[in-house]
This record gives structure tokens, sequence and C-alpha cells, in this order.
């Protein structure tokens, strides 16, 4: 496999999973896989995690400690099929309110189609980008993103916009996938990754390059402590990441002080 | 999934007055104009207005509509 290193921040171009493309045209490629996955999203991630995404978004929302006392806001960027929101929203009880961005329609129409009756007056859905958020200064409690930060063009511009849209004493959360420390794991990783998980996302979905993409994507993202530190100069306090299954998936989290 | 009641159900849908309060226009972070007629929520310092579909508003510049003087 070559890879030609080219740093996200290095001007006009980033990567496609492996490939290097025009900053303006990764969004559109972006979009392209999910429209294309939509409907069976949360289908592949079982297959795809062992069900393991599961304990890892429980874990987030554990960690998160939504309180019940008071009204509690979540903003759930990239989370298009609520999955997060749900969770959250179920732990907080009748007082938490979320908003769902996602850039993605189609997602969102999953998500909003399969909100749970009990949920539906405490659930928006808001079609945005994490660069450039449609939502005002210092609004929420928490901002979370699960597995969507990597297929952001502009990472720290999605961090800004998180640290601005929080409120002071608000908690930034992050899952992502992250390289694999784990002697002999990071072998059976690769080859799962690269061998097993597109042909599986052929077979579920019909498509084969969606899954390419999200196996390369994982690579490309910036290591742990790298991406601590982007979330540090984001403004951010307390940062820390928390590696799962092996370092499989780092849970990244950060306060607004 | 629900094909046969998605028309029905998104005519009903209203726009949560609590998440209007919420939102900005996403390039002048500006307050919006929500435009209940046209479902459409405006930005006078942007010129643009944010289409509402199926009750979701969708705050990408790309998809909005270029507004001329006399709708600001």
């Amino acid at each position: 496999m070559t890879e030609t290193k080219i740093r996200q921040d290095s001007g006009d171009e980033t990567h496609f999973g492996f490939t290097s493309v025009r900053l303006g045209d990764k969004q559109a490629l972006v979009d392209d896989v999910f429209h294309k996955v939509a409907k069976r999203y949360d289908v592949m991630n079982d297959l795809m995690s062992f069900g393991l995404h599961r304990a890892w978004k429980d874990a987030l929302v554990s960690s998160l400690r939504p309180w019940k006392n008071k009204p509690f806001s979540l903003l759930d960027v990239a989370g298009g099929t609520g999955d997060v929101a749900f969770r959250v929203m179920e732990a907080a009880g009748p007082r938490g309110r979320a908003t769902v961005c996602d850039i993605n329609g189609d997602m969102l129409r999953v998500g909003r189609d399969r909100t749970p009756k009990a949920l539906t007056d405490q659930i928006e859905f808001v079609q945005g980008n994490a660069e450039v958020l449609p939502f005002e200064d210092n609004s929420f409690d928490a901002y979370t993103i699960a597995f969507g930060i990597r297929n952001v063009p502009r990472i720290d511009l999605a961090l800004a916009e998180a640290h601005r849209v929080l409120k002071r004493g608000g908690r930034f959360l992050c899952l992502e996938f992250s390289a694999v420390d784990v002697p002999g794991l990071d072998k059976i990783y690769d080859l799962f990754s690269f061998k097993v998980i597109p042909p599986m996302g052929k077979m579920v979905t019909g498509d084969v390059e969606p899954y390419q993409y999200l196996v390369e994507s994982i690579r490309k993202f910036p290591l742990p402590a790298r991406f601590s530190g982007m979330i540090r100069d984001a403004g951010f306090g307390e940062v820390r990441a928390r590696p799962m299954s092996g370092g499989i998936v780092q849970l990244h989290s950060g306060w607004k002080v | 999934m629900h094909s046969s009641n998605e028309s029905a159900a998104s005519t009903e849908r209203h726009i949560d007055p609590k998440l209007l309060e919420l939102l900005v226009c996403p390039l002048t972070k500006s307050v919006l104009r929500y435009d209940a007629e046209r479902q459409e929520l405006v930005s006078s310092a942007a010129r643009l207005a944010y289409p509402i579909r199926d009750g979701i508003p969708i705050m990408l510049p790309d998809e909005a509509r270029m507004i001329d003087d006399s709708e600001r």
C-alpha cells in the first residue's frame, strides 16, 4: 500500500482515504459515501465492530453523565442517525434537549424517522456543516461527535466551532478510531480492515468504495497525542484521550474553561 | 419505510420555537427571520434564505436561495 503523505493543514490538499484530493472536493466525496450507506449504516456498524460500537457509545454517555435536575442541552454533530442523541437523552431524562446536526440530509432523515416516540419532543434535527455551525455562541452544555470528525475536511475549524457554541463549563467529547497499539492485534486489525470490511460493505450496502474510504480514512487520522494537541489549540482545557478496545477507539475529552 | 404517511406528516411538522432561538446564519452568525409561509429562515446579513424541508432546517449556504433587497 503506497501512501502519499500530505498534511491536513498544508494548504490546498487533504486526504480522501489514501487519495489526495483538493480540499474543496473532499466534502462532496464524503457526502456521496454517506448518501450510499445511510439506510444500512447501523447494520454495518454492528457487523464491522462486532457490536462494540454500542459499548463505545455507552462509554461516551457514562463519561458525559448528563444531569437530570436542570435542563441539559446537547449538540451532537455528525450524528445523523440519532444513535448518540437517543442514548444521551435516555440518560438525561425529560429535561434533556438534543440537537442533531449533520451535513448529510439522508442520514438525518434516517435519524428522524427512527426517533423513539418518547423522545420526539426532546430532539431536533438540523442540516449543517461542522466547520460553520448555525448556532449561537455559548448555547450547549455538551458537544459530542462520534466517528465523525475524521470526515471533516478542516478539523481545526470544527474544533473552534465546537468551542464557540459550548457554554463555559461545557464538555467536548469525541469518539474516533485510532491506530492500534497492541502487538499482534495491530496485524489482525489491518487484515480485518483491508481484507474483510470493504467486501462486507459491498455485501450489505452494495458498494465497496464507502468502506474502502472508511478503513483508509482511519489510517490517515492524527494519532491521539497529536489530536489532543489540536483540541487544546482550539481553546479546550483538561484535554484527555482514553483508549478503548486495545486502542482501536479513543474517547477524547475536553472542557470549555 | 412509512412512505405513504410521509407527505402528510411533513406538512404537519412545525419548527420548534426553541430551535429557532438557537439557530443563526452559519456565515454571519446573525439572527434569522422565520418565514412560515415559504418555510425559510432568512439571513438579511448574508442575503440568503435557508430552506426548511420536512421540518429540518437546511443551514448550508450552498442550498440557500439568494434574496434581493425587497425581501430583506
